[in-house]
C-alpha cells in the first residue's frame, strides 16, 4: 500500500495566517488556540480539545477544513463504538458471492487470498482519512471520551504514526497525514497514551468582543445594539455569582441560537419579559429555565457598577 | 534531518537548555512532563520563534499541558521562568501549597508526591507482624471479629478488621454493554460474527459449517461512592475507603468523593495501587475530616461541578453516612431528588444501622431514608458480607 509522505508545504507560515485564514471561513480563534493549530500544522500532530460543551471544539474542526481546502471527515464516538465502524469492515456480502462463484468456475484455488482484496474493503472515516488523496483530509474525531478505553488503545496507532493495520492486507499508510482534530467533554479522563501523542488546548468560554464579533457574523439580521447586549448579558451570565444559579452555562452555540429567536421575534432591544420567555435557547434543563426569572434577568441587564 | 544553522535554534543553546530546566521545574509542580514532550516543547519554540512571550507560552502550552487543572500552574510558572529563571527556582517552593490546593487533586506520581509533600509522618504501619497474626489466626477468631462493631476495636484488633475487610470481595454488578465480543457458545438470537464466518468459509472453500456469533460484553456498572467524612463517622470512614478502595479494584469507572462540610474528590487519590498510599493521600487530600456534616451543599457542589461523572444514568451511587446532616433540609431534599434521578440506584450505607430498633428520625436520615433506593448496614463484616448480595438484588428489582 502507499507509504508515508511529507506534505509538500506547510499550509500556513504564521500564527497571523492561522487566525485570518479560520477568521476567512466564520471562526474566531483567540491567539492562544490559533498557536495551538499552527503548531499542530507544521509538527504534524493530532490536535485534542477539550472545553464546556459549545465553546466551538467541532466547528474548529470544520472551519480548519473549510480554511485548508481538505475534505472534513467525522467520526462520532459513542460508547461501544468498534474497530470496524470507525476503521474499516470487509464487505460480507461480496465475499461470500465471489467465495460462491470461484466454486461454481472451479477456480477455488487460494480463494482466501482472493477475497482480502482492497477492493472488498469498506472505508470507514479513519482509512478514509489515511487514504484521501492530496490535499488530504482534516478528521474530527468528536467526544472521544464517549467512546470506551479499548477503543483509545485501538487510536494508539494512528494517532501515533499516522497508519494503522489490517491483518488481512498490513499496514495502511497516510498518502498525506491528516489534520487531526479530537474533542473531549471530559466526562471522564483520557488515557495518558492519547493525551502524549496530541497537543492540547483547553477551550474557553470567549471574551466579550470575540463572542460579539460570533454573533455579529453568524447572526447578520441581528442590530448592533441587540448584538451587543446579547454578548454582554451572556457574559454576564457566566461570571460569578450568577453562575452558580445554574446548572450549565450556555455556550457560544446557545448565544448564537438565542440571538437568532430574538431576531425572528423582532426584538430589538432585551427587556427582562423577553429574556424570561426565551429563556429555553439559553438552557436546556427545566431547573436551569426556570432559575431565569424576570427579576434575575432585570438583575443582569442592569448597568454595571 | 536537516541541521540547517539557524539564528536561535531552539534545539541547542540557551533557550533549548532553558526549555528543558522549565520542563524539569514543571515536572517538580506536578505537571507530567516527559523528554519526549520537553524535545517537543524545543521545536515549537523555534517554529513560533521567540519574539513575543505570549505566542512562546501558548506554544509550550499547547506542547507540555494536557490537563485543564495543569494550565494555572504552568501560567505562572511559565511566567516566572522566563523572566529569570533563578527566582523561578527559588518561588516554585511558595507555589507548590497553591498547586496542591487546586480544586482537583491531581493524580501525581508518587515520586512527584514525594518531592512536594511537606515531611509527614508515615502514615503506613509496617504490617510484618498482623500479617503473621492473619495467617495463623483460627476460625474462632474470625467468628469473635465478623460481629464485633469496628468503634469498640483496639488498635491491633482494628487493622486486623483492616485486613479482612480488604478480603471481603464486593462485585459490582453487571449490566450488558454496548460492545460485543464472539460468543462462546452458538446461541439462534445473537448476532452474526461476519469476519469469523468468513475466515471460517474461505478456509473450507465458501462452505460454512459453523457460523460464530457475537454477544454482548458484560460489564460493571459505573460507581458513584459518596463517604461521610464528619464528626460522628470518623472512624468508619478510613474503614471504608479501605474496604472500598480494595474491594471495587475490579469495578470499571470509579469516582470517590468524600464530604463534611464540603466535597472532596477522591477519584484521583483511588488511582493509587496500594490502600495504604490511597488512605494516605485521602487523608491529606481531605481538610474537613471530623467536621461537620453538610449534605446539601456537597451535593450541590457535585451537580454543578461533577454532574458529568454520572455516567447515562446508569451508575450506582453509594451514598455512605449517619445522616447526622446539619444543613439546610429542604437544599437537600431537591438535591437527593436530582442524584437519584440521574443514577440507577441510589443506596444508602447507614453504620447506624448497628443499633436494634435504629429508625431513621432525625432530619437528614428521614430524608435520605425517603430518596434513597435502600438503605443497608455497613457496620461490621458481616454486614458488609451481605452488602454484596443485597447490590445484586436491588439491581434486579425494579425501581
Amino acid at each position: 500500500m502507499t507509504l508515508a509522505t511529507t506534505d509538500a508545504v506547510p499550509p500556513f507560515s504564521t500564527i497571523d495566517a492561522v487566525v485570518q485564514a479560520l477568521e476567512g471561513t466564520g471562526y474566531f480563534a483567540d491567539r492562544r488556540l490559533a498557536t495551538a493549530v499552527f503548531l499542530a500544522l507544521r509538527l504534524q500532530r493530532p490536535l485534542l480539545l477539550e472545553g464546556e460543551p459549545g465553546v466551538g471544539k467541532t466547528e474548529l474542526a470544520k472551519a480548519l477544513s473549510a480554511a485548508l481546502g481538505r475534505e472534513m471527515l467525522r467520526l462520532q464516538c459513542y460508547d461501544g463504538l468498534e474497530q470496524r465502524e470507525a476503521l474499516y469492515e470487509w464487505n460480507y456480502a461480496a465475499q461470500l458471492l465471489h467465495m460462491r462463484a470461484a466454486e461454481a468456475q472451479g477456480t477455488v484455488r487460494d480463494v482466501e487470498s482472493e477475497v482480502y482484496q482492497p477492493h472488498y474493503l469498506i472505508r470507514r472515516p479513519l482509512l478514509q482519512a489515511l487514504q484521501a488523496p492530496p490535499p488530504g483530509a482534516v478528521l474530527l474525531i468528536d467526544e472521544v471520551d464517549r467512546a470506551d478505553e479499548p477503543f483509545e488503545a485501538f487510536l494508539l496507532e494512528y494517532l501515533g504514526e499516522y497508519q494503522v493495520s489490517i491483518p488481512e492486507l498490513g499496514t495502511v499508510g497516510a498518502v498525506v497525514s491528516p489534520v487531526t482534530v479530537l474533542t473531549s467533554n471530559r466526562t471522564r479522563d483520557l488515557n495518558d497514551a492519547v493525551k502524549r501523542r496530541c497537543l492540547y488546548h483547553w477551550l474557553d468560554y470567549p471574551e466579550r468582543e470575540r463572542e460579539l464579533a460570533i454573533v455579529r457574523a453568524q447572526v447578520p439580521g441581528a442590530g448592533e445594539a441587540l448584538s451587543a447586549q446579547v454578548a454582554a448579558f451572556v457574559q454576564r451570565l457566566r461570571s460569578q455569582p450568577f453562575a452558580n444559579a445554574f446548572q450549565r452555562a450556555p455556550g457560544i452555540a446557545e448565544s448564537v441560537e438565542w440571538a437568532r429567536a430574538l431576531v425572528a421575534l423582532d426584538t430589538l432591544v432585551l427587556d427582562p419579559e423577553v429574556v424570561a420567555d426565551t429563556a429555553g435557547l439559553l438552557f436546556k434543563q427545566r431547573d436551569d429555565v426556570a432559575a431565569l426569572t424576570p427579576t434575575l434577568a432585570a438583575e443582569l441587564l442592569a448597568p454595571q457598577a | 534531518m536537516n541541521t540547517v544553522p539557524q539564528l536561535g535554534d531552539a534545539r541547542r543553546g540557551k533557550l533549548a537548555g532553558n526549555i528543558a530546566g522549565f520542563g524539569r521545574a514543571l515536572r517538580r509542580a506536578g505537571v507530567p512532563t516527559d523528554a519526549s514532550r520537553i524535545a517537543l516543547a524545543a521545536e515549537a519554540a523555534r517554529l513560533v520563534g521567540v519574539e513575543s512571550r505570549i505566542d512562546l507560552g501558548a506554544a509550550l502550552e499547547a506542547v507540555m499541558v494536557s490537563r485543564e487543572q495543569d494550565r494555572l500552574v504552568f501560567r505562572e510558572l511559565f511566567d516566572a521562568w522566563f523572566r529569570d529563571p533563578a527566582l523561578a527556582r527559588r518561588m516554585l517552593a511558595q507555589m507548590l501549597p497553591r498547586a496542591e490546593g487546586g480544586a482537583e487533586l491531581p493524580p501525581r506520581r508518587p515520586r512527584v508526591r514525594e518531592a512536594l509533600a511537606a515531611p509527614r509522618p508515615p502514615a503506613a504501619v509496617p504490617q510484618g507482624q498482623e500479617v503473621e497474626f492473619d495467617a495463623a489466626m483460627s476460625a474462632s477468631d474470625r467468628r469473635r471479629l465478623h460481629h464485633a462493631d469496628f468503634n469498640a476495636l483496639g488498635a491491633a484488633e482494628y487493622r486486623l478488621v483492616e485486613r479482612l475487610a480488604r478480603e471481603v470481595p464486593l462485585p459490582v454488578p453487571r449490566f450488558p454493554a454496548r460492545r460485543l465480543r464472539v460468543a462462546a457458545h452458538e446461541s439462534c438470537h445473537a448476532r452474526m460474527h461476519w469476519p469469523g464466518v468468513l475466515h471460517e468459509a474461505a478456509r473450507s472453500g465458501g462452505e460454512m459449517f459453523r457460523l460464530p456469533r457475537l454477544e454482548r460484553r458484560l460489564q460493571p456498572l459505573p460507581l458513584l461512592v459518596l463517604v461521610d467524612v464528619s464528626g460522628s463517622m470518623e472512624r468508619y470512614a478510613r474503614l471504608l475507603l479501605a474496604f472500598l478502595h480494595a474491594a471495587t479494584r475490579r469495578a470499571g469507572r470509579r469516582d470517590v468523593f468524600a464530604f463534611g462540610t464540603h466535597l472532596t474528590d477522591l477519584t484521583p487519590t483511588f488511582r493509587l495501587a496500594d490502600t495504604d498510599a490511597m488512605l494516605a493521600a485521602a487523608g491529606a487530600a481531605i481538610d474537613d475530616f471530623a467536621g461537620g456534616t453538610r449534605l446539601g451543599e456537597s451535593l450541590a457542589t457535585l451537580r454543578q461541578r461533577h454532574a458529568r461523572r454520572l455516567v447515562g444514568r446508569r451508575t450506582l451511587v453509594l451514598l455512605i453516612s449517619d445522616g447526622l446532616d446539619t444543613g439546610e433540609p429542604a437544599a437537600l431534599a431537591q438535591e437527593l431528588q436530582w442524584l437519584r434521578r440521574h443514577s440507577r440506584r441510589l443506596l444508602w450505607l447507614n453504620p447506624l444501622l448497628r443499633f436494634e430498633g435504629y429508625a431513621p428520625l432525625a432530619r437528614g436520615a428521614a430524608l435520605l431514608h425517603r430518596q434513597a433506593d435502600a438503605m443497608l448496614a455497613v457496620h461490621n463484616l458481616a454486614a458488609l458480607e451481605q452488602l454484596a448480595a443485597s447490590l445484586a438484588a436491588l439491581m434486579r428489582a425494579n425501581r
